[in-house]
């Protein structure tokens, strides 16, 4: 993980360090340089939408209206005649954008992107009017604002740029690798299985539009050293939309997308201009290309990073040398029931989808839950996990009672599931999903949980694995958090005989191995009798029987339940 | 008393064309998934239409209809993109499209009419229906209102009495599904786009001459459209009716104190984020993921 980060890092300040020199060193005509400067500041405005966009799948229409509060702090903070300079001034800009990113971003909280759409749309049109009236300080007396000695030529303004970009590029490359990171993939994927692993949604949509906001408003600062005064049609709710379509173009959440849409934005009408064509066909070309991105669902970026892979040899995975002793260490629980439930009912409308379930799962043991399809296998776990807004009966997690607390805060507490369908972010690696799902895990604990499940290396991208295997890696990732109580939905489905199998031998393993009770969810009979210790019988959501596996799955009632029909008519 | 009255009547227009705007929004919505964010630039593609015979010395009457029949058939352009790539893509992938498309036709729109350059906008319904406690009420704002509503009962009707109407909600919600059932999910789609676009149309071409008539102010009705469809949590149509009306009389007061009245256009603003907090009050898990 922090070696990727490292590599893509170095790389990044390799082509910075050649870019600088070559525009320091005079070895470019004055007009290139003073427009790529402007392709920088274009780019770093693209990586904050593709924060948001691109990383949290959120649609911000009003990234030029936070540049424009970076550049009119910066303003205001010239005409005050501030201490600091440019330099100092620019972050504060940034830093006063932060707030209204959140105060927009939080009407998105709880529904998704559209409703984030119409809130910056509306928000762009509504500082379009107020920036208009209140115009840019300085503005009217032609106040330019100083850029720092060192860097006031163009080509010196051009690296301080150069430095921001730099700066801003290698932080969102760490950020966007870390736990923060994973979770912002994973919200745009599933808030749902997100909430599952401890993530809260609230945190991490705030946590993303918050650094977007920031960073949208240091480019504003960088606009406004670069242009000296400002009008507010610099930060227009055009800029915005069009903002919007190259970064769904090009994918500005990758470093070379978020350059590549600057290019493009600053270079397309530069060549029309000299053609002696209209400007804004750009703006058609972008709407094109980010209508032909979204259907294809690949940017730019991505296609080329595609391309680019074919041409490298297979790098072949490093064999495996972990060995189960590497394991994260198991936590000690004391003995008596880890998960108790006690007369769940859960109605929807008027259909009673589960009826006064007790249910417990000892420390220390694999529990069985199974019933026929639609008997409330889900609904059960969902209610238990904390995924439906109200249930009667108590769920208690080590004797405390779980009742009015949010996804995130049970799977925190220690209540942690998996889904029937597979809900992974196919754009995480599989080391980074192990790092969302259980926190603080080291490089050697992962690599030997993968192994332990026959997962592929943490160096794999998810979307590349078969869905076979990333149901195994569900697994893998809450029971490398090692929680009170794991809840297995249907890990097997999908499986072949044998490695349905080996899956049993290592849920039975999961108690001792790592000190969590299982319950385990499942139709394969075979499965359940060989790793259960005690099995609940759920039908039309009713308990119809409980005990040991032997007892319970010889019982008439649940024969029935399975078969629909009474044993000997079938025999007959 | 009576100044305040004026100016909230004088808002009346812009109340019923937002209304028409945000209940196409919500018929849009309900029926093929779509939040269409170009539904007010589809408008204005045919009002320039208009504009454009107009100024070319046609008659007028016909004109409008032409206008219209631009406005409808740039509804079915953008609504064959929408069922045709993007009939099973998610809701916020859809939107993200029509965002794009905006970005698209506000370029060509404004490449075509000249920018910023003024337009000569026929007032179609000059002159006031009646008066009301002694203020004029304009037969624009009469007839602006009066499409709102009937296009909101249409559509309640519709989408609740017809049997053609539950289909194309189950179309929404899965259009293979209801295609594998036989339902023409393409046909009706386009149809909707069609209808939508008209209705759009000859509201813009109504309160266009209130505005500055540019591509781009027209296209940005979109905001307070969408604003109005909020408040109607995107289902309700007589909720959305309100909402936009309201929205007009209030924008009407605004610019009538000083104050406040350069900063009218923020209200939409303020209406979305105060309808967003207030639904948010209970927890909602994403389109079942």
């Amino acid at each position: 993980m922090k070696r990727a980060s490292l590599r893509a890092s170095l790389s990044l300040v390799v082509v910075a360090l050649v870019a600088g020199g070559v525009a320091y060193a005079g070895l470019l005509p004055s007009y290139w340089v003073f427009l790529a400067t402007s392709v920088l500041i274009t780019s770093v405005a693209l990586q904050s939408l593709g924060l948001v966009a691109g990383r949290t799948g959120m649609i911000a229409l009003c990234q030029m209206s936070f540049a424009g509060v970076g550049a009119w702090t910066v303003g205001y903070l010239n005409l005050a005649e501030a201490p600091g300079g440019l330099a100092v001034w620019i972050p504060i800009g940034g830093l006063a954008a932060v707030p209204l990113g959140i105060a927009i971003g939080l009407p998105a909280l709880r529904l998704r992107g559209i409703n984030l759409a119409i809130v910056t749309l509306s928000f762009a049109t509504a500082f379009d009017t107020i920036l208009a009236t209140m115009t840019y300080p300085g503005q009217t007396d032609f106040l330019q604002v100083p850029r720092p000695e060192l860097f006031d030529s163009d080509e010196g303004y051009f690296v301080f740029v150069l430095l921001f970009y730099l700066a801003i590029a290698v932080a969102l490359e760490f950020v966007g690798r870390s736990r923060l990171g994973a979770s912002w993939l994973a919200v745009r994927h599933s808030e749902r299985a997100a909430a599952a692993h401890g993530v809260s949604i609230a945190t991490a949509k705030l946590s993303a539009f918050a650094i977007s906001a920031f960073v949208a408003g240091i480019s504003g600062g960088l606009l406004a050293g670069y242009l000296g005064t400002l009008v507010s049609e610099n930060f227009s709710m055009m800029q915005s939309l069009s903002l919007y379509a190259v970064s769904v173009m090009t994918g500005a959440h990758f470093a070379e997308g978020a350059i590549i849409g600057g290019l493009l934005v600053v270079m397309f009408p530069e060549i029309l201009r000299r053609l002696d064509w209209p400007q804004d066909i750009g703006n058609v070309l972008f709407a094109v290309g980010a209508t032909q991105a979204l259907s294809t669902g690949e940017t730019m970026s991505e296609t080329f990073r595609r391309q680019f892979r074919k041409l490298l040899p297979g790098r072949a995975s490093k064999a495996a040398v972990a060995s189960a002793s590497a394991l994260p260490a198991p936590v000690e629980r004391a003995a008596g029931p880890a998960l108790a439930i006690d007369g769940l009912t859960v109605r929807y409308g008027s259909v009673v989808a589960l009826n006064n379930v007790s249910l417990t799962v000892a420390a220390g043991t694999v529990a069985g839950l199974i019933g026929p399809n639609g008997a409330g296998k889900s609904t059960f776990i969902d209610a238990v996990a904390g995924f439906l807004t109200s249930y009667q009966g108590s769920v208690r997690l080590d004797g405390r009672p779980l009742e009015g607390m949010p996804a995130h805060l049970r799977a925190r507490a220690g209540v942690r599931r998996t889904w029937q369908t597979n809900r992974i972010a196919p754009e995480l690696t599989v080391g980074g999903y192990l790092a969302l799902a259980a926190k603080g895990l080291s490089a050697s604990e992962t690599k030997a949980m993968l192994d332990w499940l026959d997962c592929p290396h943490p160096d794999t991208l998810v979307a590349s694995v078969d869905a076979g295997t990333r149901r195994l890696l569900d697994v893998a990732g809450v029971v490398a958090a090692r929680p009170a109580v794991v809840l297995l939905d249907e890990p097997a489905a999908g499986q072949s005989h044998e490695e349905t199998l080996r899956l049993g031998r290592r849920i039975a393993e999961i108690p001792t191995l790592f000190g969590s009770a299982v319950l385990l969810v499942e139709h394969d009979m075979d499965l359940v009798r060989a790793v259960c210790s005690e099995v609940t019988v759920l039908d039309f959501g009713q308990v119809i029987a409980s005990g040991p596996p032997a007892k319970v799955l010889g019982e008439r009632a649940v024969k029935k339940a399975y078969l629909g029909i009474e044993e000997e008519s079938v025999a007959a | 008393m009576n100044a305040l009255l004026t100016s909230a009547v004088a808002g009346l227009t812009a109340g019923g064309t937002y209304a028409l705007l945000g209940v196409c929004a919500v018929f849009t919505y309900r029926l093929v998934a779509v939040v269409n964010f170009t539904g007010a630039a589809i408008g204005a593609a045919g009002t320039f239409v208009l504009i454009a015979l107009y100024e070319a010395g046609f008659p007028i009457w016909p004109s409008v209809l032409a206008g219209i029949a631009a406005g409808t058939l740039t509804g079915v352009a953008v609504g064959y993109i929408m069922t045709r790539s993007f009939g099973e893509a998610s809701a916020s992938t859809k939107a993200a499209v029509t965002v794009a498309l905006l970005v698209g036709l506000i370029a060509i729109g404004l490449r075509l009419t000249g920018g910023q350059h003024p337009h000569n906008m026929p007032e179609l319904f000059p002159g006031s229906a009646f008066r009301l406690a002694g203020v004029e009420v304009t037969i624009a704002s009469v007839l602006t209102i009066g499409l709102a509503v009937l296009f909101t009962i249409l559509s309640d009707l519709f989408l609740n009495r017809t049997k053609v109407g539950l289909n194309l909600r189950a179309l929404a919600d899965r259009p293979m599904a209801a295609e594998l059932l036989g339902v023409r999910v393409q046909l009706l789609s386009l149809l909707v786009w069609g209808m939508t676009g008209a209705f759009t149309t000859f509201a813009l071409m109504i309160i266009a001459p209130q505005r500055s008539p540019n591509f781009m102010t027209l296209s940005l009705l979109v905001v307070p459209a969408l604003a109005a469809a909020l408040v109607g949590v995107f289902r309700s149509f007589w909720w959305t009716l309100a909402g936009g009306i309201a929205l007009g009389v209030v924008e009407g007061l605004a610019s009538s104190i000083d104050s406040v009245s350069q900063y009218r256009s923020a209200i939409p603003f303020l209406v979305v984020l105060s309808v967003l907090l207030w639904s948010q009050r209970e927890a909602r898990w994403d389109e079942a993921r």
